[in-house]
């Protein structure tokens, strides 16, 4: 269905659909067979959730411990080194930093590419997502040579670059598709009613494709504190990530240090399990790059 | 109708017409347009510029030198030779189309099991808790994959791994998922079928809902079975965003990478070495940047098509729905 | 209600690419050869330091430090505790340069497993950075590092400081942890944690008398119990005391070795099967490895080495330095060979009192006398050679410190250190303050161990062996000696276009795979 009435699509109906209200809710085989697939797919994230409360001992008991004396030692001792709230720390302000700065210009290109299509939209939007394809490890040579050269190893304002243009790509996709779904005449009514194209573009699209903007900023943020390798290697021991942290420090005394994984692993996805719940309704938009908008 | 909307044409139809009714506003602003169309484009460019074409010549060039980091030798102008070795290189093409296999395996699996747990959520509708439940069920695909491949070396391990203990309360033999060659290469594709299908069964969810309401009431109004609902009504709307979700798919599983190496690092021997590891032992084992660069740019061209191919597919979807509309 | 759902799509296609092009062309161009330039005019060197007397390699004087203050970045092996002490010990070292040199010195390190700390610090010195003043490298890496002119030749420091030069106990330290190439005499590494291997055994179980009564009935001699016993032991004699304790059905394993595709660790803990038969893995003076590896007797040792597989877990094909310490410290295995450097942390506190540290079993060598040639572990300090001048000194500092007999003996008594020199390993004190001192000695000997390749493409070479006998372990490649070949011809292939080695690898060696 068109909307060429100017009612904006990009408005996610702010009734959530896929979720009836709390009366219509009921138990059906369907519903009770789907919460039993939820849970499988947790479990194991829930067991490495309950290991990061065991002791060394128990979690290399056998059998495995169900039920056991749950200790908060694995946290205060992962805290008390001074490193992993820094790790933490890096984690927030690379994600953050970069994605905000992201979504700032690719908001100003998507609005450029849905609005002017400029010569060679098609071909930069393809090339933004086929780099975005290629497995990360091609490109790291060149980085940190680059990144030599311009003196950026080891810096917040390199990574956060890197990190910028990491997050780029899905950005543009993800707003322009939302700013196409702004109809024209929004833009057309501003600028003949005398307003400033800055005015159109901040003041008319910008607040209607908010949704849009909210789906770029988790989604980006996902992937951005996820990414193991590039921190790994363009950053040193001020501005390595958790992800980073979780490798470097495996091993303890030898052995793997299965209390540190499985607390800072922990620590380190229930920020996200939290995103997801709160802002679900973004996840198709954001999990397609924007190439499919919806709700489930 | 179909409620599912392409939006990209839509400007421009929106345009011409606009445009027409109102001829002599564009003339009056086309530098004005011109210079905002390239002005809101210049930070986005630069970022592309410094850190995606630079980058990319830079990995062009260096794939036609012979350069080892570690090595006091220098770089030296090969020509296509790390090309032309690529395509003598067993290993790397094993791991090429092993990695091909665990693609079409993998998106097989995630796809048919996506399909059927998007379906029974779609049924499940007015389910308790259906939020609560979809995060439970999508959290594996934002686990970090790093954290994910050690959380499933423990989890798998024959000592005191929770999985073999529940395969030896069975009654069965423990399984050395991660050691077995028989199994290693099963294991890491059901350890990635575990993060990714949440993923189709969320595009399952989006492809099912994007079947009209109206059209399904029909259905069911004519009394159509279930499977007959399925193949006449729901497939022929649902299959669009499928086949996205499949491509997409198969576009990141050419990616895996972090969860492979720290799971079984590519092991036992090669039995999981997929070729993103390889392009990272290469690139950070043995540090010779030329020849990774130019498997690299390989992987570079792959990616590319996969790309055209996932495009192909949504314009070819658009102009159907420009045909439809017009 | 109506849901929406909205397909974005995008004109790509051929005609799009090849609007884009021209205009794409000459942005990239443009930026290329901007880039290039840039390249160009960054090419780092470091100047030598002058052997003026105020030379940075001398160390600090009683003024040039004075009232400064800065930071030592220090990089190590993450989880290997003997590369993690000199964090814990550094507290002395600021003391020992505020009171000797008036300056304030913190500490930063960077951390990552055996395999990847090269590729971390790599990176760092390609790029002529400093952020690394002094490193904790693998033996290994020595060739990698020195080649390129990362680090500075530790003869320069040492002929500025003679005080640094110790007398080691054997000549195995510096073959191993400071000479590049092999046999030349230069010296680059300055041994920060000399290791070799051994076993560690349950002295309680051996005690056991019931252990022992039915030892006896069984195989019809005593059980050995002390480590004299087990310094000449066989590895016929010590299978047989494995396969005794071997009580699977009971979770108890008779021992634990090292298969795993990780890093070296299924080589170094094959290498003794090989080298105590007289195996060889490459010849030295030609670099030659196709004909000289895939030997016979290297067949056999391997066939050997994995046979052991019948008193491990099932999963002995992924066991690395970790799993074996988890193996042993949980009791879930009689004996373990292992590291002798890692022994702190292989006798828990649970286990104090219980475990008995040996060398390696002998095995019979080519004369037919009993012979055991162990594979050295441990690693040297490095030195950036980007330091600028301050962090030069402080770095040189910080090595007179760490050779101080006080810094010594803080290391090894408290913090799980062992001893390489002369002087040390004849130190009473030492010796009997672990019971891993006196193996380690033992197999410090003259002849008794060998450290492996240290040219530049050691990862390349370690990376093929580890996958194609990880794959023999495991069961993807069928036999011992297939592992060997394709390891053999690969390793060739690679030392030739390196141009290390005159020999060619055999015919089709490049589209030979381990299928």
């Amino acid at each position: 269905m068109t909307t060429p009435d100017g009612t904006s699509s990009a408005d996610l109906p702010s009734v959530r659909l896929g979720e009836a209200s709390q009366r219509d809710r009921r138990w059906t085989l369907a519903s009770l067979f789907s919460w039993v697939v939820a849970l499988i797919f947790f479990a194991p994230i829930a067991w490495i959730a309950m290991s990061a409360f065991k002791t060394t001992g128990q979690i290399l008991s056998v059998p495995p411990l169900f039920i056991f004396q749950p200790t908060l030692e694995n946290f205060t001792e992962m805290f008390q080194d001074p490193k992993i709230p820094k790790f933490f720390f890096n984690s927030v302000l690379l994600s953050v930093g970069s994605v905000l700065i992201a979504i700032a210009v690719s908001f100003l290109a998507a609005y450029s590419f849905s609005r002017f299509k400029p010569p060679g939209t098609d071909f930069l939007m393809f090339l933004l997502l086929s780099t975005r394809f290629v497995p990360a490890a091609a490109f790291v040579i060149p980085f940190f040579q680059l990144f030599g050269i311009l003196n950026f190893r080891n810096t917040y304002v390199g990574l956060i670059i890197f990190y910028v243009m990491f997050s780029v790509p899905f950005s543009v996709w993800i707003l322009k598709g939302f700013i196409d779904g702004v109809s024209q005449r929004f833009d057309e009514t501003g600028l003949v009613n005398g307003a400033s194209r800055a005015h159109v573009i901040f003041r008319v699209v910008l607040p209607q494709v908010k949704p849009g903007l909210v789906a770029a900023f988790v989604f980006n943020i996902i992937f951005v504190w996820n990414e193991f390798l590039f921190n790994f290697q363009l950053g040193g021991t001020d501005t390595n990530s958790i992800p980073v942290a979780l490798f470097t420090a495996l091993y303890q005394g030898g052995a793997v240090n299965w209390t540190y994984v499985s607390a800072l692993g922990t620590a380190y996805v229930l920020p996200l399990a939290v995103l997801i719940y709160f802002f679900q309704k973004y996840l198709l938009v954001g999990m397609t790059f924007g190439t499919v908008r919806g709700e489930v | 109708m179909t409620e599912a909307v392409i939006k990209s044409k839509q400007p421009e139809l929106i345009q011409g017409k606009t445009g027409k009714s109102a001829p002599r506003k564009a003339k009056s602003r086309f530098s004005s347009n011109t210079l905002w169309s390239g002005g809101l484009l210049v930070p986005v460019l630069l970022f592309f510029i410094l850190m995606n074409v630079v980058p990319t010549i830079w990995m062009l060039g260096l794939s036609f030198y012979d350069y080892t980091l570690t090595s006091a030798k220098g770089m030296e102008f090969i020509g296509f030779d790390n090309y032309t070795r690529l395509l003598n290189d067993g290993p790397i093409q094993l791991a090429i189309s092993r990695t091909f296999l665990f693609m079409v395996l993998a998106v097989i699996l995630q796809t048919l099991l996506g399909a059927l747990i998007g379906f029974l959520f779609w049924r499940a509708d007015r389910m308790p808790g259906r939020r609560l439940a979809l995060t439970l069920l999508f959290t594996p695909m934002v686990l970090a994959p790093l954290s994910s491949g050690l959380f499933w070396r423990l989890l798998l391990d024959p000592v005191f791994g929770l999985i073999n203990y529940f395969i030896s309360s069975l009654g069965f033999e423990p399984v050395n998922f991660l050691t077995n060659p028989d199994w290693a290469f099963t294991t890491v594709l059901l350890v990635d079928t575990w993060m990714w299908t949440p993923f189709m069964a969320l595009m399952t969810l989006a492809a099912l809902g994007s079947v009209p309401k109206a059209e399904l009431e029909a259905a069911q109004v004519d009394n159509l079975s279930m499977w007959q609902r399925l193949i006449h009504v729901i497939i022929p709307y649902a299959k669009f965003i499928i086949v996205l979700g499949i491509l997409l798919r198969t576009i990141d599983v050419f990616k895996t990478m972090d969860l492979v190496y720290l799971m079984t690092n590519g092991g036992p021997g090669d039995r999981t070495e997929l070729i993103a590891v390889g392009l990272y032992r290469l690139a950070f084992q043995s540090f010779n940047l030329g020849y990774s660069s130019a498997l690299a740019v390989l992987l570079l061209f792959i990616a590319i098509a996969l790309t055209s191919i996932y495009l192909f597919v949504l314009n070819l979807r658009a102009r159907k729905e420009l045909k439809d509309q017009s | 209600m109506s849901r929406k759902f909205m397909i974005n799509s995008h004109e790509s296609g051929i005609t799009a690419q090849l609007k884009g092009r021209r205009r794409g062309f000459t942005a990239i161009a443009t930026v290329g050869i901007a880039a290039s330039l840039v390249l160009a005019g960054c090419s780092s060197g470091s100047d030598d330091a002058s052997s003026g007397g105020d030379n940075p390699l001398t160390g600090s004087t009683a003024t040039n430090m004075q009232g400064k203050s800065l930071t030592l970045g220090y990089s190590r092996i993450g989880g290997w505790p003997p590369s993690a002490a000199p964090e814990a010990m550094f507290p002395a070292f600021q003391a020992y340069a505020k009171e000797n040199y008036g300056y304030d010195v913190d500490l930063t390190f960077a951390e990552a497993p055996f395999g990847e700390l090269f590729q971390k610090i790599a990176p760092t010195l390609a790029a002529g950075s400093q952020e690394f003043n002094i490193m904790i490298v693998d033996s290994q890496w020595l060739g990698a590092l020195a080649e390129p002119g990362w680090i500075v030749p530790a003869d320069k420091i040492y002929d500025l400081n003679p005080e640094l030069d110790i007398e080691p106990f054997s000549s195995l330290v510096a073959s191993t942890y400071q000479v590049y190439p092999d046999g030349s005499g230069q010296r680059w590494g300055f041994p920060q944690m000399p290791d070799t291997q051994g076993v560690f055994l349950r002295l309680d179980m051996l005690e056991d008398p019931a252990n022992q009564a039915a030892f006896e009935a069984e195989y019809g001699k005593p059980l050995p119990t002390t480590y004299e016993e087990y310094e000449e032991i066989m590895m016929d004699d010590f299978v047989e005391i494995v396969a005794f304790f071997n009580d699977q059905d009971n979770g108890m394993y008779g021992t634990a070795l090292q298969y795993s595709k990780d890093y070296d660790f299924f080589s170094c803990a094959y290498y003794p099967f090989a080298y105590s038969r007289g195996g060889e893995i490459w010849n030295p003076d030609t670099n030659q490895i196709y004909g000289v590896l895939n030997s016979d007797v290297n067949a056999a040792a391997m066939e050997e080495f994995v046979g052991l597989k019948k008193y491990q877990p099932a999963s002995f094909a992924t066991q690395g330095i970790g799993e074996v310490v988890d193996l042993f410290t949980t009791s879930q295995a009689f004996s373990a060979f292992q590291w002798l450097a890692i022994g702190k942390f292989m006798i828990a506190p649970e286990l104090e009192g219980k475990v008995l540290a040996i060398p390696l079993p002998k095995f019979e060598g080519p004369d037919g006398k009993p012979k055991i040639v162990g594979a050295m572990g441990g690693q040297p300090w490095v030195v950036n050679s980007f330091n600028d001048d301050d962090h030069m000194r402080v770095s040189v500092d910080f090595l007179k410190w760490w050779y101080l007999p006080e810094t010594q003996d803080s290391f090894i008594l408290e913090n799980g250190g062992l001893p390489w020199s002369k002087e040390g390993l004849n130190n009473e004190t030492y010796l009997n303050s672990a019971p891993y001192v006196r193996p380690f000695k033992y197999m410090l000997e003259e002849g008794r161990s060998v450290d492996f390749w240290h040219v530049p493409e050691y990862a390349q070479m370690l990376a093929v062996q580890q996958e194609a006998w990880n794959g023999y372990a495991a069961g993807t490649v069928s036999s011992a000696a297939d592992a060997l070949e394709y390891t053999a011809a690969k390793q060739q292939e690679i030392l030739f276009n390196s141009g290390r080695s005159e020999e060619p690898p055999p015919e089709g060696t490049a589209s030979l795979t381990l299928q």
